[in-house]
């Protein structure tokens, strides 16, 4: 039995290539053609930079899908309530279901992308800055809730577009300093969007922001995928 | 056409592509050894090779962390090495335009 669990011990980690590999001469060091040159560091780089990418377009795509059956299953229990009570538990249930597959997949892939890349600091750094207000975003729901017991406000207008105006202005600021310009202008485009989408009330807001928002990251996948064709 | 005016030491295939890969990393991100291993396709002894004469020349800077088995060495592109990698694709493009 002892033997038997034996052979499923993990396995000892690699040791690191740098300290046990014995340096060879490549004996490649001929000049290349200018030409050549040119067209290698464009490839390599196009090719570095799409391994490098945060968020391919069918990680939009996914993120579009995610939205529209999350907000959807939360519209199509509060369409016809008056007045508005928030959501059943089955919409509810689909809604963080929805939510923790997607989050899962884009766990699974970050770990591939950024797998072998270091920056702890900064990621650290990025990761407590916008947990924090993640949590805020909620914290603020029951502080609202707390104040007048208003279902429409804290379950309604605020749980809808609270998370795309305050994480969305706090994203647009992060990747307008990295100098993202794509990323800071989409950022932004969320966050007018959430305001606007405020007006609709507690029961529309969330077919307006789950279409919405569906089509926003919809055309920010299609015009990745133009940018890069043009490129190509 | 000559090469004439092009870092000798970028103008080999496999550190062109070294150092390309390298600065295509966001902000002071670093790349593990194998990792980059992966993404070049050099063998690891001649991949040592080209990184020991960037990291001479100042282009790249190495980091270790970790202890004994677990032990893992980042590799990053310094400011002197993305200055010298924009030097040499604006002499490419010079050397191209005179075309």
């Amino acid at each position: 039995m002892n033997e038997r669990f034996d052979t499923f011990r993990p396995p000892p980690p690699e040791p690191d290539p740098w300290q046990t590999v014995v340096a060879t001469d490549p004996g490649d060091d001929e000049a290349l053609d200018p030409r050549d040159a040119a067209a290698l560091l464009e490839q390599t780089t196009r090719q570095a930079e799409r391994r490098f990418e945060l968020q391919p377009p069918y990680l939009l795509f996914t993120a579009a899908v995610t939205t529209l059956v999350a907000y959807g299953a939360v519209w199509l229990s509060v369409r016809n309530q008056n007045p508005y009570t928030g959501p059943s538990g089955t919409a509810l249930a689909v809604l963080y279901g929805v939510l923790a597959l997607w989050i899962a997949f884009v766990a699974t892939f970050m770990r591939r992308t950024l797998g072998g890349r270091s920056s702890r600091r900064q990621q650290q750094l990025r990761g407590i800055v916008f947990g924090t207000i993640w949590v805020s975003v909620y914290v603020l729901e029951g502080a609202l809730y707390h104040v007048d017991h208003d279902h429409a406000i804290a379950y309604g207008v605020y749980v809808a577009v609270a998370p795309l105006i305050i994480v969305g202005a706090a994203a647009a600021g992060y990747q307008a300093g990295r100098g993202n310009r794509t990323q800071a202008l989409l950022a932004a485009l969320v966050v007018a969007y959430g305001a606007f989408a405020a007006f609709a009330g507690p029961s529309a807001v969330w077919g307006v922001v789950g279409v919405g928002l569906c089509t926003i990251l919809l055309a920010s996948a299609a015009a990745t995928l133009w940018q890069r064709r043009a490129h190509a | 056409m000559t090469s004439a005016g092009l870092d000798p030491l970028i103008h080999v295939p496999a550190r062109l592509r070294i150092v390309a890969t390298l600065a295509a990393l966001p902000g002071d991100d670093a790349l593990s050894f194998t990792r980059l291993q992966e993404m070049i396709g050099l063998t690891p002894g001649n991949l040592i090779t080209h990184l020991r004469k960037l990291e001479e020349a100042g282009y790249v800077g190495t980091e270790k962390s970790g202890n004994g088995a677990s032990s893992r060495t980042s590799v990053a592109l310094t400011r002197r090495g993305r200055e010298a990698l924009e030097e040499y694709a604006a002499a490419l493009r010079g050397l191209l335009g005179e075309v």
